[in-house]
């Protein structure tokens, strides 16, 4: 939109490339792993921010279209042989196709009640894939026996896999910064401020949200094939899982929503906090995490509901709504 | 330009516009008045395609759009604004505008440049790049009116766009309505400040319990005991 804001957008860019080049310098297996993680992270809640964060539309359903990419991917190449570049492509369209649908059916729904719509349908998704033994291999899920290889998406050290999820990191923010110079953009803003003055305004409402959520979902389940194809093994309990659609909301959240770069930074945070917590308190205070996750989120909505990037863009208009609430709190115990 | 024929809008036993019929010729004002609860926000709403209308016809240049989605009727020409005004807070002004530009325009480019204008006409441009959050209720009003009219509607529905505005800021938007006009777009006017309706009107509608009391021209329905009776009650004598 200004020219500020362009400026702002070649430095998110610039920011997000440096990644594609940290095999270069790190060898470290472990080290990898763990900037993998972020970038996946980061990915991931880039994904959904294309629909939670852009267009309001809350989604905690999208652990359905990651499990769709996985499942698609992994069946495609373990019963006919097709290569994850090609299924990743077909998982993101089912995805899609999906996300098509229930936001044919939610369409009516807003705030929490789309949130717990989103919920209802991925759970019955993770519980048809549990039942649909034959086809998915039940609770257990599916292994991928490790054949490296660049058409296998596996690769023999770690380098490779990160790189790919740099690059789909990379790919994600660039439709992100797209979308958000287009005429699709602006309706999304539109949206998400006041629904029926963006109609009044000539906005197809409804087919904005229809495509901002099948987007979202497409590069979402290709996050699913990446993610199958580094871990090698999909089950259930995991891809399909309350916890994996939380934690892409969450990140998005506390970094920011709406913005190229929030969900990235709010990878940054919190996946090293959640690793460290696991790992510390792996034995006495098991489940930890999931209550410090709880308190930053409670916080961040409390003292900086835009996340961080709201502080990385406007540091003094962030401390001077603090000082200001904590003023006005005080004032208003002084009057009772 | 638009004709809305035997519009009747019911909300279960409830009938809020009963049976309104009126056109508006091209480059022409009308005025819409009644006393609060006459149906004339919900009128505007069937007319705009924020509800639909129980029952009835709206034409817009000979085209039946009755009932159809808002999105499309602003495609079709028609823009409104509201009465409680609904700026996108969270965009600049210049964006809040961008969003109506984009209805007709053929690229961002263009859109731009229909933007720029709207601010222009309505004395926005020098706070274009504020929050919309951040302007006073006269301020919003004017946003309303902005973005309206960056769509280019054939028609322009307001709806007390007036409300709030001191003596000297209400002048200024009388001239801005007759510059709207004068750039061949026809406009509905909903308003309680009478000093405002006399002066822009072509001619008034008078509602009244969801139904059509009077029609003419300002001085006429001014004049009309019914309108008196409707606004003043018994016992007044015009």
């Amino acid at each position: 939109m200004g020219r500020t804001v362009d400026r702002f957008a070649a430095l998110s860019l610039l920011l997000l490339v440096l990644p594609l080049f940290a095999p270069l310098f790190i060898s470290d297996s472990y080290t990898l792993h763990f900037i993998w993680k972020i970038l996946f992270w980061a990915a991931l809640a880039s994904a959904w921010n294309l629909a939670g964060g852009y267009a309001g539309q809350f989604s905690l359903g999208h652990a359905a279209f990651f499990g769709i990419g996985a499942y698609t991917s992994v069946l495609l190449y373990l019963k006919l042989g097709i290569s994850p570049w090609i299924g990743m492509l077909v998982g993101g369209a089912l995805a899609a196709g999906f996300a098509l649908l229930i936001g044919a059916l939610t369409l009516r729904l807003r705030g929490a009640f789309f949130a717990l719509a989103t919920i209802a349908f991925a759970e019955v998704l993770r519980i048809a894939v549990v039942n649909m033994r034959d086809l998915t291999g039940g609770a257990e899920g599916l292994s991928i026996p490790f054949a490296p290889g660049l058409g296998n998406m596996m690769f023999s050290g770690r380098a490779g896999s990160v790189v790919l999820v740099a690059a789909l990191l990379l790919a994600i923010a660039v439709v992100t910064l797209i979308v958000e110079r287009s005429r699709l953009g602006y309706a999304l803003a539109a949206l998400k401020e006041d629904e029926e003055a963006a109609e009044a305004l000539g906005v197809d409402t409804i087919r904005v949200k229809l495509i901002s959520i099948a987007l979202s979902a497409f590069v979402s389940a290709l996050g699913g094939t990446a993610y199958a194809f580094y871990i090698l093994l999909i089950e259930p309990s995991t891809v399909l899982s309350i916890g994996m659609s939380v934690e892409m909301a969450l990140m998005a959240i506390i970094g920011g929503m709406g913005t190229v770069l929030g969900p990235a930074i709010g990878a940054l945070l919190i996946v090293p906090l959640s690793e460290y917590l696991r790992a510390e308190f792996a034995g006495s205070f098991q489940g930890l995490y999931l209550l410090v996750y709880g308190a930053i989120l409670i916080l961040m909505v409390m003292f900086m509901p835009n996340g961080l990037m709201s502080v990385v863009r406007d540091p003094r208009g962030t401390l001077r709504r603090l000082t200001l609430r904590r003023r006005t709190e005080r004032g208003r115990k002084g009057d009772a | 330009m638009l004709e809305v024929e035997n519009l009747s809008k019911r909300f279960g036993g409830l009938t809020a516009v009963r049976d309104i019929s009126l056109s508006l010729a091209e480059g022409e004002i009308l005025g819409l008045i009644g006393p609060n609860g006459a149906g004339k926000t919900t009128f505007f709403n069937c007319v705009a395609g924020a509800m639909a209308p129980s029952a009835g016809r709206v034409r817009i240049d000979g085209r039946d759009v009755t009932g159809q989605k808002a999105h499309k009727l602003c495609r079709a020409g028609i823009g409104r604004t509201y009465q409680i005004v609904k700026p996108f807070a969270g965009l600049t002004v210049r964006d809040n505008v961008m969003v109506g530009a984009l209805n007709r325009a053929e690229s961002l480019a263009e859109a731009r440049r229909f933007t720029e204008e709207a601010l222009e006409i309505t004395g926005l441009a020098p706070i274009g790049d504020d929050l919309a959050s951040s302007l006073p209720l006269p301020r919003r009003k004017r946003l309303e009116v902005a973005r309206a009219l960056a769509t280019r509607p054939k028609v322009l529905l307001l709806d007390e766009v007036m409300a709030g505005l001191n003596p000297s800021e209400v002048d200024r938007a009388i001239v801005l309505i007759r510059a709207i006009r004068d750039s061949g777009i026809s406009v509905l006017i909903i308003e309680h400040l009478m000093r405002v309706i006399m002066a822009v009107s072509d001619r008034i509608v008078v509602m009244h319990h969801g139904d059509k009391l009077a029609e003419g021209k300002p001085a006429e329905v001014m004049a009309d005991p019914r309108v008196v009776k409707a606004y003043l009650g018994e016992g007044f004598n015009a």
